[in-house]
């Protein structure tokens, strides 16, 4: 399957990680990229769903496609939520501050961006567009 | 695999039992527990994490709404927690504010 259509709702979060894991294994990625890619993408689509449709008041669906070339696996992650780039968010504070006294916003894009070689964004006519690359391993 | 959270509550020793995949949707269920467990007004509070087999950043959250609701004083353990966990716990800093065992110590 190379695009999955599913609600803006949390319970997609599920079939979205299955789409992300089968996606990673035909890519061939190992154990950790596997897991740091299926973080990267459930962090956007939990922000899409809490902060993009349920903070505006609307509905929409979630849409993931991805692109394997012999080089990278590329995922793209759409909405028509209103415009919000995650590469404009400012990352986290310090992070060796104690749980207590640090804000915890923007853990999850820090997350992303640390998770994949590359995460890029777009806004096209009226669509949020979060591509997520990783380079494949090397042929043997 | 569906995420589960159970507690358990001995003295002033509140453990929860974690198994599955942590993420935003599951959140909500990992916090009830933690209200629960706030209810006996518990010391510590050791999170069993062996088959925790994912943990996003709700996850992280829920760790705050826990000190939030225990108090600053309950000291957090997570323990034998799979090493894809672990690295999210270091890349965030968060093991600065918990305490990681790869088996209790109590």
């Amino acid at each position: 399957m190379d695009v999955l259509e599913v609600p803006g709702v949390l319970e997609s979060l599920q079939p979205i990680a299955d789409f992300v894991k089968e996606a990673s294994a035909e890519a061939g990625l190992e154990r950790r990229e596997a897991y740091r890619l299926r973080l990267a993408v459930d962090e956007i689509a939990t922000n899409v769903v809490l902060y993009g449709y349920e903070r505006s008041g609307q509905t929409g669906l979630l849409r993931i496609a991805k692109n394997l070339d012999s080089e990278r696996l590329t995922l793209c992650l759409e909405d028509t939520s209103p415009p919000y780039d995650p590469t404009a968010q400012a990352p986290p504070s310090d992070l060796s501050e104690s749980l207590e006294s640090r804000p915890i916003g923007g853990l999850g894009v820090f997350l992303t961006i640390q998770g994949v070689d590359d995460f890029r964004y777009e806004y096209v006519e009226g669509h949020n567009r979060n591509y997520f690359t990783v380079r494949r391993p090397a042929a043997v | 695999m569906p995420f589960d959270a159970t507690l358990s509550t001995e003295g002033q020793v509140a453990t929860i039992t974690l198994t599955g995949e942590l993420d935003a949707a599951a959140a909500p269920a990992f916090r009830a527990r933690i209200e629960e467990a706030a209810g006996a007004s518990p010391e510590r509070l050791v999170l069993m994490a062996e088959r925790l087999s994912y943990m996003s950043s709700a996850g992280l959250r829920s760790l705050v709404f826990a000190k939030q609701k225990m108090g600053q004083a309950v000291d957090i353990y997570i323990v034998a927690a799979q090493d894809p966990v672990i690295e999210t716990i270091r890349l965030t800093g968060f093991d600065h504010s918990v305490i990681m065992q790869e088996a209790y110590v109590g």
